[in-house]
C-alpha cells in the first residue's frame, strides 16, 4: 500500500509517494509535511527497480566518497548516487524536473534525500529559488549565513556564535533555501536536508547578509566588490548548469540576490574574536 | 578561432563577465570581467574569425582606427588563449 505525504520547503510543495515504511526514514521531513495541496514536485518511490536501459552518463561529481552521476535515460534527465563504491539509488526525472521517479538501492536513505534535493533545486531554478550549500543562524530576527568549500569551516564558525553571539540560533547547517521576493528581498529558510547535524526547522528570516569564509591565520572581513559576491555565491549554489533554463534562472536569482544583500569576505580563525568580528560587522 | 565549450556571456550587476556554464566548463571555476569592446569581441568570435576580421569589424562598430583596432583585438585575443578559453 501506497501513501502519498506533502511537504512545503520554502513554499514550494513536493508530494511523496511511497510504500508507508519508507516515511519511517523521513523524519528530517516532518516539520515540513503539510495538509494535500498542489504539489511543484512529484516524488514516486519504488524499490530495487533496476537502472532502465539506454542510460548515459554525462557528469558526474565526487564528494567525501559520495558521488552523484547525471545523464540521461531516454532523453530525460537522471541521476545514479553511490557512496564509498556502492550504489544508493537512482532518480529519473520529467524535463522540468517536476516529475520524479525514484528507485531505492543499497542506502535508501541517501537516495531519498539526493532525490529529494537534486528535484527541489533544479524544478524551482527558475523560480526565484536557490539551494545552497552553507550553514545559517538567525537572531533578532534576521538570518545569517555562511559559505565556502567543504572543509573551510562553516559549521565551525555557526558553532562559534551560538556559543559567544548572544541570540543566536542554529537554522540550518547545510542546505538552506534562499527566496528572492517581488520586492526584492531575500528570506531564508530551513530546509530538510542539513548535512550532519540533525537541525530541520520550519522556519524563514529576512536574510541580513551572506558571509564567505577563508581561513587564515588572523581575522579579516571586507565587503566583496559585486562580481566577487556573484562568483562566491555562485558556487556554493547547487544546480546543473550545462541545461540553459536552469542557468539563466539561477543566473536571474543570484544577480538579483547579490544587487540586493550584503556579501562579505572573511578571513578568519576558528575563535571567538571571529565571531565577534562577524556578528559586528554585517 | 574557437571558444571554449560551455561558456556564457552574462550580465552581473551591469558588468559583462564569462562565466563556464556548459558541459565543458562547469568547473571552470573563474569569472572573467570584460568591458563593454571586449565583450563586443567576444561576441563575434567564431571559428571563421580572424584577429584581421574581428578587427576590421571593430572598425566598422566603433570611431577607431585600424591599428588601434587591431591592437586591441590582437592583445585581447592573446589574454583569452592566455586564459584558455580561447583556441587560435
Amino acid at each position: 500500500m501506497t501513501t502519498t505525504r506533502y511537504y512545503s520547503v520554502a513554499h514550494h510543495v513536493m508530494a511523496l509517494t511511497a510504500e508507508e515504511e519508507v516515511f519511517s526514514l523521513l523524519g528530517n521531513c516532518d516539520p515540513f509535511e503539510v495538509a494535500p495541496a498542489e504539489p511543484l514536485i512529484a516524488l514516486s518511490i519504488r524499490s530495487r527497480v533496476p537502472l532502465p536501459e539506454g542510460w548515459t552518463e554525462e557528469w558526474r561529481q565526487e564528494e567525501e566518497g559520495e558521488e552523484i552521476v547525471c545523464g540521461h535515460v531516454d532523453g530525460h534527465p537522471a541521476f545514479v548516487f553511490y557512496s564509498h563504491g556502492k550504489r544508493a539509488g537512482w532518480a529519473a526525472c520529467s524535463k522540468d524536473y517536476r516529475q520524479v521517479r525514484v528507485s531505492l538501492g543499497d542506502l535508501p536513505k541517501l537516495t531519498l534525500d539526493n532525490a529529494m534535493m537534486i528535484s527541489y533545486a533544479l524544478a524551482t531554478a527558475s523560480a526565484d529559488t536557490l539551494l545552497f550549500h552553507a550553514s545559517v543562524v538567525n537572531r533578532d530576527g534576521k538570518g545569517y549565513m555562511f559559505l565556502g568549500p567543504s572543509g573551510t569551516g562553516k559549521s565551525t564558525h555557526t558553532r562559534l556564535w551560538l556559543k559567544y553571539v548572544q541570540g543566536s540560533r542554529l537554522l540550518n547547517d547545510d542546505n538552506p533555501v534562499v527566496r528572492i521576493g517581488e520586492d526584492g528581498k531575500a528570506t531564508v529558510y530551513g530546509s530538510p536536508w542539513s548535512g550532519k547535524t540533525p537541525c530541520y526547522v520550519n522556519e524563514e528570516f529576512p536574510l541580513a547578509a551572506l558571509v564567505r569564509l577563508e581561513q587564515a591565520p588572523y581575522n579579516a572581513i571586507q565587503r566583496m566588490r559585486p562580481i566577487e559576491a556573484y562568483a562566491a555565491l555562485s558556487s556554493s549554489v547547487s544546480g546543473k548548469r550545462w541545461d540553459r533554463s536552469i542557468a539563466d534562472g539561477l543566473h536571474h536569482t543570484l544577480n538579483a540576490l547579490t544587487a540586493g544583500t550584503g556579501v562579505w569576505q572573511m578571513e578568519c580563525l576558528p575563535d571567538e574574536a571571529a565571531a565577534q568580528m562577524t556578528s559586528s560587522t554585517i | 578561432m574557437k571558444k571554449k565549450d560551455g561558456l556564457v556571456l552574462r550580465d552581473v550587476c551591469g558588468e559583462k563577465v564569462l562565466v563556464g556554464e556548459g558541459l565543458g566548463a562547469v568547473d571552470f571555476g573563474r569569472l572573467i570581467s570584460l568591458n563593454e569592446t571586449a565583450a563586443w569581441v567576444w561576441e563575434h568570435l567564431d571559428e571563421t574569425a580572424s584577429i584581421d576580421s574581428l578587427a576590421q569589424a571593430l572598425c566598422q562598430e566603433y570611431d577607431v582606427s585600424p591599428e588601434v583596432a587591431r591592437q586591441d583585438v590582437e592583445r585581447l585575443v592573446g589574454e583569452w588563449v592566455e586564459a584558455g578559453v580561447v583556441a587560435q
